[in-house]
């Protein structure tokens, strides 16, 4: 098999993937439906069929599918920045950043909105950019970055920033059900407005990041290299922690910290169709989109009373980032 | 939620309760054969047992609630606000109760109630019956000179008893006692075991679920727990009150500061000492 009908079975394969799990979602809830309902409520106009259906499973499965592929993304761009395969939003501190931002906004009861966007997301954006450029300084003093500084930073600056969240969580009344979903993520109360507030900036960073994808390529070369090669190094790379950063702190406002899949993702995809950064920005979009789909159902089925679905990831992504650890010593 | 609550032209024919204690004031209110769904909690008066469960009092379930659809969902503090604000979003008209410090707003809660489901009469009817025994619980206890120590206890993992914040305080008080723990700024505090010794009450409520629950956390008291120099605990005067009875601001409440008031002060009721 040659590489590019590897590539079409790839793409193929992820799409059909996708579909059966929009498909999946819908039908799988805590109130018992069948296919045959949904026939009958695509035939036949539903009040109840209508709000469980589309403004609840669809509503839901949609921003599951949006957040898996902005966090994927945003893990692809990262590690094509630090040019370093453990790179991911949680990782290097953006996620939990960012869900400082946003709990801080809330607390402070700070709830305009800016330019059509919640000042929840604008925060998050603020916290995310602001710990993943502290953390790009500390660890890139006297010029080079060294991998295992950037990733105990990025950890400690998450930790940090996760424990400020925390108190400010338990400082309000309502601390503990809030502090389940800014810290391990969910979905359970998924709604199209939050699909509405995600999906435009999801799909202008995609665009960007393909756009300058052959400036990725070049930057894996080394600074140098590619300046020489023509690319304006410091513009670019600015655009990218940008793009990355908003990536992870719109994910973070709807959906609380969901770590782990911004790492696993494009390394998959990496393996699967090779490191050409066009390629990879798309296939880790699809495939981040669909990894969390999956993700949600097992959260909502496999017990009773729904699991946080940062829980899931973990447990898929935490093994493989020792792996990955483990491999490169 | 901040808004206003805007009353129903006709009486709510679906309702759904996320809480025990409105669970409890539907049913006095006669409105069991209405409730379509309410809490894995609700499991009282008996009726309530049969009704269908939208999960718990934290974890209510968005898309059971949506499935039963109801005409009116009553929601209470204690459910997460966020959860509220989504059943909201689905078009569901959602009225949120909140707890009150004292035994006072139990009334006024009863009313409300009444007013939303159109029930006013007999909720005004509830309301004046359990302010009538309050009422008749403070007269018996005018003119009350020593207030005997009291300690609450919470049975089950370490020394939970309720703070200066909780209701039951109120109905210490009410009863014609004083909450060792009343300082506390909390409803529901840690005590410390050295501190109980110290205050000696002379009278320890437990509560719990069960007789048999009781029957152990009396003995816990007086054996593994040391508390053997207490005065509560010397002279037997460790009583039980019914744990979902008083953790419930409902009109079971009432009741529990009636079984109080008799247990504390029986001379205040006619009986011998």
């Amino acid at each position: 098999m040659n590489a590019k009908t590897g590539r079409t079975l790839f793409w193929t394969a992820l799409v059909a993937l996708a579909l059966a799990g929009l498909f999946l979602s819908v039908l799988t809830g805590p109130v018992k439906t069948t296919a045959g309902d949904l026939l009958e409520f695509l035939r036949r106009y539903d009040r109840v069929q209508a709000a469980i259906f589309v403004d609840l499973r669809l509503a839901r499965a949609v921003l599951a599918f949006l957040v898996g592929a902005a966090l994927s993304l945003s893990g692809a761009i990262l590690q094509g920045y630090f040019r370093n395969p453990m790179a991911d939003p949680f990782v290097v501190g953006v996620s939990s950043g960012a869900a400082l931002g946003a709990v801080a906004s809330l607390s402070l009861g700070i709830g305009a909105t800016v330019l059509g966007f919640p000042a929840q997301g604008l925060t998050a954006f603020a916290a995310g950019l602001g710990i993943v450029s502290l953390v790009y300084l500390l660890s890139s003093r006297r010029g080079d970055l060294r991998v295992e500084t950037l990733l105990l930073t990025g950890i400690a600056a998450g930790a940090l920033a996760s424990s400020l969240t925390s108190f400010l969580l338990f400082m309000r009344s309502d601390s503990f059900d809030q502090a389940v979903f800014w810290l391990l993520g969910s979905f359970q109360l998924a709604e199209w407005a939050q699909v509405g507030a995600v999906a435009p900036w999801f799909l202008l960073a995609l665009v960007v990041a393909l756009w300058l994808a052959r400036d990725m390529n070049l930057l894996a070369l080394g600074d140098e290299a590619a300046r020489a090669l023509g690319c304006p190094v410091a513009t670019v790379r600015k655009v990218f922690l940008g793009a990355a950063s908003l990536l992870a702190a719109l994910s973070v406002s709807v959906s609380g910290i969901i770590g782990f899949v911004g790492l696993v993702v494009p390394h998959w995809v990496r393996i699967l169709i090779g490191p050409e950064h066009r390629r990879l920005f798309f296939g880790a979009s699809l495939a981040g989109g669909t990894f969390l789909l999956y993700c949600d159902l097992l959260a909502r089925t496999l017990l009773p009373s729904e699991l946080p679905i940062g829980v899931i990831t973990a447990a898929v992504g935490a093994p493989f980032f020792l792996y990955l650890l483990h491999r490169k010593r | 939620m901040g808004r206003p609550f805007v009353l129903p032209a006709k009486a709510p024919e679906r309702i759904v309760s996320l809480a025990p204690n409105v669970t409890e004031i539907l049913f006095a209110l006669g409105l069991g054969d209405r409730i379509v769904g309410a809490t894995r909690f609700c499991d009282h008066p008996d009726g309530a047992r049969a009704v269908p469960r939208v999960g718990g009092l934290v974890d209510p379930n968005v898309e059971i609630v949506r499935s039963l659809d109801p005409d009116l969902v009553i929601g209470f503090r204690g459910n997460p606000l966020r959860v509220l604000e989504r059943i909201g979003k689905l078009g569901l008209s959602v009225f949120v109760l909140d707890i009150g410090e004292s035994l006072e707003a139990l009334p006024p809660l009863i009313e409300r109630i009444g007013a939303v489901t159109r029930t006013e009469e007999r909720a005004a009817r509830l309301a004046s019956s359990l302010r009538e025994r309050i009422g008749a619980v403070g007269a018996a206890m005018a003119g009350i000179g020593a207030r005997p120590r009291v300690f609450v206890l919470l049975y089950g993992q370490g020394l939970w008893t309720c703070g200066g914040e909780s209701y039951l305080d109120d109905l210490i008080s009410r009863a014609g006692a004083e909450n060792v723990a009343a300082h506390l700024p909390k409803k529901w505090a840690l005590y410390k075991r050295e501190q109980i010794v110290k205050d000696d009450p002379r009278v320890i409520f437990v509560l719990s679920k069960s007789e048999a629950d009781f029957a152990a956390g009396r003995d816990w008291l007086a054996r593994g727990g040391r508390f053997g120099s207490v005065e509560a605990v010397r002279t037997g005067r460790v009583h039980r009150l019914d744990e979902d009875a008083a953790s419930r601001f409902g009109p079971r409440l009432v009741d529990v500061l009636e079984r109080m008031a008799r247990l504390l002060h029986p001379e205040r009721f006619g009986e011998g000492p």
